[in-house]
């Protein structure tokens, strides 16, 4: 498999008022071309900042960033401020969680669809660009594009507005595509037909998606790999059904515990502790405090991603 | 046995024309763990703050204890608040950030002008069960965990030992890791108070292994309604069907097309008609009344299970 993107010990520290905090603490990831890699974590983890890394879209309050992104042979974290502003939304698109505030009330959904086109075609004809929005919004099940394209985002429901973020993101043509939890804040009936809009996508896109959630099952479900984030550092990566049914790092065996079973009964499963203090810096296993199996020599040193079989990676000296 | 509180035929419609709740019948059996599912817009929110006689319902009868609401709320707002408690679904949003947290315990007893020390011993009682450390009474609610704010506001919600308390979303927005062991302290707190308790919640598998009773809502109606083993393993409603099949690894996931219509205009005939994949002629002009089916009650022509009957009729 050959990497479209290979993050390698990308650091992201921010000024807070309690002190530094480290967001993320070493973050190492292939991404595969052709792949939709899932990351998942809790809150916390890191999984939105590491996107909002990748597009350079950082508020003022980070001190550092060091590692690298490399993309096509070249690094992202090293490229001028002008040239990463060519690569977003051309190379490199986003879909936002929340699409109601991602698409700007004051303009309507054709010039939402229109302005990608332009930016990546320039000197579309008029004629040209309306088709090719419709089709685009064909592409995401919407229907009836012609009139949708007039319509302004709030005339939308939540589901409609995901699509249409989707058709922009699909009119960009991106190499790599970042979608931040686009389910999150939908209902389940139609998350389930945005997930499987996604499932078309990769046929699509040429490149590979980064897919975020903090839902391990829906993760398991759509991507071909998984990349597990704790506290700021990926603890296990695999292919998705590996990981899922053969966890390898005990922070991924205890977060599929917890999943509620049908027909389980007793207690309910959940892990004991806290999410790591982003100020602190432990000198251990960054999930030592809260694993099951914790043993001295885990508080003592850490533990970085090393491989325990083909295509997989653990943060663990116990993983196999 | 008589249900702590029962809906008989509610319906509530605001000013802007929207039918929130239509026709809602509907008991919270005393001592039990009801859970009502339904997607935004379908009346979770409303039919639960019409239990908290947070709304007044445009028609139908609400009851409390037997008596109706309205009444018990004339005698007296604050001797019905003892009785009836909700658990707010942005618990940390709930609590006030100028308050420590000692001060937002103590609130409910001074509100309700309770012996000081006594709602104190309960209190603390409380907050050792639900594993809050004294250390966190001098704190901000910004400055303690998503889970420990919502511990802090099941404390608050239960110190005044209501008889019923409402759950809105008591998971939504906390981390899988942390979910289980809140659900575990209230329920195990349910079972010792006796509490009746109302979850609502978009979380399938919670409410499939904490209730004991499930209602379905759809655009301000009940769909169906039965025990939550019966109602999870044999759904009777197309939507239900397709609701539990959107579940982590359930078999054949049913992909509804379509959006949720507007609850200003809802659709003719039943209001599932327009995303039902099973729907008929009948369908969009003939609203279908609540009905039995095997051991659940429905609101469908075309049951998925029990008497085959109105199969034959189409």
């Amino acid at each position: 498999m050959t990497a479209l993107l290979r993050i390698t010990g990308l650091h992201l520290d921010a000024r807070t008022p309690r002190g530094t905090a480290h967001i993320l603490r070493g973050i190492d990831l292939d991404v595969g071309q052709g792949r939709i890699v899932g990351v998942v974590g809790e809150s916390g983890s890191g999984k939105s900042t590491l996107a909002l890394a990748l597009l350079r879209l950082l508020p003022g309050n980070v001190t550092r960033l060091d590692g690298q992104a490399v993309m096509d042979g070249t690094d992202l974290l090293a490229l001028p401020d002008a040239a990463m502003g060519a690569w977003r939304g051309s190379r490199i698109a986003m879909i936002f969680q929340d699409p109601a505030t991602a698409l700007n009330p004051l303009f309507t959904i054709g010039t939402h669809l229109r302005d990608v086109l332009r930016r990546r075609q320039p000197g579309l004809s008029r004629a040209a660009l309306r088709t090719q929005a419709e089709a685009a919004l064909r592409r995401v099940e919407i229907a009836d594009p012609a009139a949708r394209l007039r319509a302004y985002p709030h005339e939308l429901s939540g589901g409609m507005r995901q699509r249409v973020m989707i058709a922009m993101a699909l009119l960009a043509q991106p190499t790599l595509l970042l979608a931040d939890e686009p389910t999150t804040a939908l209902d389940a009936t139609v998350e389930a037909g945005i997930i499987g809009l996604f499932r078309g996508l990769r046929a699509d896109l040429g490149g590979a998606i980064l897919f975020i959630s903090h839902d391990l099952a829906l993760v398991a479900d759509l991507c071909d790999d998984i990349a597990v984030l704790y506290g700021g550092l990926v603890v296990e990566t695999g292919p998705a059904p590996a990981v899922t049914t053969d966890p390898a790092h005990p922070y991924t065996a205890a977060l599929l515990a917890c999943a509620i079973e049908d027909g389980g009964s007793g207690r309910l499963p959940s892990i004991p502790g806290d999410v790591p203090d982003p100020v602190t810096e432990p000198p251990g296993c960054i999930f030592a405090p809260r694993c099951p199996l914790v043993e001295a020599r885990c508080r003592a040193e850490p533990q970085p991603l090393r491989p325990v079989s083909p295509g997989r990676a653990a943060a663990c000296w116990k993983a196999a | 046995m008589t249900p702590a509180a029962e809906l008989r035929g509610v319906g509530v419609t605001f000013p802007s024309g929207v039918g929130a709740l239509s026709n809602v019948s509907l008991g919270l059996p005393a001592g039990a763990v009801t859970g009502l599912v339904g997607e935004s817009g379908s009346g979770k929110t409303t039919l639960c703050r019409v239990l908290m006689g947070l709304q007044a319902a445009s028609s139908g009868t609400v009851l409390f204890g037997g008596e109706p609401l309205p009444a018990l709320l004339a005698r007296g707002r604050l001797a019905f608040r003892r009785q009836a408690q909700m658990l707010l679904q942005d618990a940390a949003g709930s609590l006030s950030p100028r308050m420590t947290l000692r001060r937002l315990l103590a609130e409910p007893a001074a509100i309700h002008g309770l012996p000081r020390k006594e709602a104190w011993a309960r209190t603390e009682g409380l907050m050792r069960r639900l594993g809050l450390s004294p250390d966190l009474l001098d704190k901000y609610p910004h400055q303690v965990s998503g889970g420990q704010a919502r511990r802090v506001a099941v404390a608050r919600a239960l110190v005044l030992r209501p008889a019923l308390l409402v759950a809105d979303e008591p998971t939504a927005g906390l981390d899988v890791s942390v979910q289980g062991e809140l659900l575990n302290l209230l329920l195990d707190l349910q079972a010792e108070l006796g509490l009746t308790l109302l979850v609502c919640s978009h979380n399938l598998p919670v409410i499939r292994r904490i209730t004991t009773e499930t209602v379905v809502m759809y655009l301000g109606e009940v769909v169906e309604h039965g025990p939550t083993a019966a109602l999870f393993t044999s759904p009777a409603h197309p939507y239900t069907a397709a609701l539990l099949s959107t579940r982590p690894g359930a078999p054949g996931r049913i992909t509804l097309h379509g959006e949720v219509p507007s609850p200003v205009h809802p659709p003719a005939g039943c209001r599932f008609h327009t995303r039902c994949p099973q729907a008929q002629t009948r369908c969009t002009t003939e609203h279908p009344e609540l009905r039995q089916a095997a051991g659940q009650t429905v609101r469908c022509h075309y049951p998925l299970v029990g008497d085959p009957a109105p199969q034959e009729m189409a």
